[in-house]
């Protein structure tokens, strides 16, 4: 847990998880692939910062690192080739995270109290004590970032640098970034930035330009601008993700419904007996008084 | 029928049912043997411990429940593996019971809800089982074959498509709710609401006026026959 922050919201609590009362601007981290050069030097800092031991890099024919994200390797720059009639050929880069939704799937699928929080300012994280590796938070993230440690099964994931951000610091990533396509401030700044960066892209010819800010989730801690805004799925990106319906459907109306079935049966099953009362065997010395 | 008395020097009924069932010992019938007795209470530890491992999951409102098992972190593997032992006992019970469980014609005419009135008319058709006890042993082994599809997609969320995943959170759920329902109607049924039907899952028999009420048919059946 960092230190000096407050929860806004904690899985699987019943009733809230802070005081309500601080309120801090949520944070985001401002990516531009369009100014990108796939140096990896965020992958490396990401690894230093954390501790997260050496990976074993592996040639899958691109210039990427690992085929995907591990327990061990928050921070991933996907590399996509894309060509097209308009734009040619296009070596699309983006750095890969956890997006730190607004309203994180991940966090509304946890069933264990307090294993996966939303600090007031927004990032979102993990406390491995209190995780206990069901792995439904895969199920719950439109994004496919949990990543799970092999042995304890506990989730890992990009913390956005918690432990930097709650101290003044900004990210790891952000800080080792040598073009500047990495940012960190609040939100309504890097928005702000990004706005300005695809005005920017516009007028250099790239007319789908935008930035991705999910709606679907509330929006995101992580501001990505893309050249091909019209396309996404160009950066493997979901084009509107949102917390899939059947973790909500279960939360939400199964389990009340589940709920009121389980009384019901409870207070039926009491209720039959004070109106119909126990059904005994028909007076017994008849039939021993037969036959028998 | 002074050979069915077996009073003196014969076996009691306790003893005929160890490996008997469906005789008639003195005033008692054997309804359960030992081994089908046995295996009743495996599926039932199992089911139970399966039941308070996957509540503490299913919601922090019975996350206590956890605590009996050491804790959610202990309960994310003894659940599935509880499931697993809850299934396998279930196929035992299964194949045992299968040839009492077939539906036959007087099945049809057999109404839950002039059952569930309690009165003194009674189905004199009933055999040793009734309609509702065999819609329960079907539904509870289709249950149960949800439950272990859906469990297993669930104990490894990583080899499964999201489609697939979120599919058996919702089956599973659905599942766990219908057999919560069944249990506690099951549980209520054979204890309070019908003396004398419990001990025919201790020591496996019930008397004579017993089955009699209940299962008319399966009485006439047993005290036919020699």
């Amino acid at each position: 847990m960092a230190q000096g922050l407050e929860i806004r919201r904690s899985s699987a609590t019943l009733r809230g998880g802070g005081t309500g009362l601080r309120k801090l601007p949520t944070v985001a981290k401002y990516i531009d692939t369009s100014t990108c050069i796939g140096c990896k030097a965020c992958e490396v800092a990401c690894q230093e910062w954390n501790d997260l031991p050496l990976a074993k890099t592996e040639q899958v024919g691109t210039y990427q690192t690992l085929p995907t994200m591990t327990a061990n390797f928050w921070n991933l720059i996907k590399f996509h080739e894309v060509e097209t009639q308009e734009q040619g050929l296009s070596w699309l880069l983006r750095k890969d995270q956890c997006m730190h939704c607004d309203e994180p799937g991940c966090l509304e699928a946890c069933p264990a109290p307090g294993a996966i929080v939303q600090y007031v300012n927004g990032i979102v994280d993990v406390d491995p004590e209190k995780c206990i590796g069901c792995g439904l938070c895969e199920t719950g993230c439109p994004f496919d970032v949990p990543r799970y440690a092999q042995g304890t099964s506990k989730m890992a994931k990009c913390t956005l640098c918690v432990d930097r951000v709650s101290v003044g610091l900004e990210p790891a990533c952000i800080k080792a970034c040598p073009t500047g396509c990495l940012q960190f401030g609040d939100k309504a700044t890097m928005v702000e930035t990004a706005m300005h960066r695809v005005q920017q892209l516009k007028a250099d010819g790239f007319a789908q330009a935008l930035y991705y800010d999910p709606q679907g989730v509330g929006g995101t801690s992580v501001i990505t601008v893309l050249k091909h805004g019209d396309h996404p799925e160009w950066y493997g990106l979901p084009k509107d993700p949102t917390i899939p319906a059947t973790v909500s459907v279960w939360k939400r109306i199964i389990r009340p419904i589940g709920f009121v079935a389980m009384a019901a049966a409870i207070f039926g099953a009491i209720g039959h007996f004070m109106a119909f009362g126990p059904k005994k065997p028909k007076d017994a010395s008849k039939q021993t008084g037969g036959e028998v | 029928m002074s050979e069915l008395r077996m009073g003196v020097g014969g076996p009691t009924a306790i003893q005929v049912a160890r490996d008997k069932e469906d005789v008639l010992v003195g005033d008692e019938i054997v309804r359960h043997r030992l081994s089908s007795r046995v295996i009743h209470w495996l599926v039932a530890v199992f089911f139970l411990t399966a039941l308070f491992t996957g509540m503490a999951v299913w919601s922090p409102v019975f996350g206590w429940m956890a605590n009996l098992f050491g804790g959610l972190s202990v309960v994310r593997w003894l659940h599935a593996w509880l499931g697993i032992a809850f299934v396998a006992a279930f196929i035992l019970m299964f194949v045992a019971w299968l040839g009492d469980m077939k539906f036959d014609q007087y099945d049809k005419k057999w109404n839950v809800v002039e059952y569930l009135k309690f009165t003194d008319k009674d189905d004199p058709d009933v055999g040793k089982y009734n309609a509702g006890q065999k819609f329960f042993f079907w539904a509870a082994g289709l249950g149960a074959l949800a439950l272990l599809l859906s469990g297993i997609v669930l104990w490894w969320p990583a080899e499964f498509s999201q489609g697939l995943r979120s599919a058996s959170l919702i089956l599973h759920d659905l599942a766990f709710i219908a057999f919560f329902v069944a249990i506690v109607g099951h549980i209520y049924l054979s204890t309070a609401a019908e003396p004398g039907t419990f001990g025919s899952m201790t020591r496996g028999t019930v008397t004579k006026s017993w089955a009699k009420t209940h299962h008319p048919r399966w009485f006439r059946d047993v005290t036919s026959r020699k």
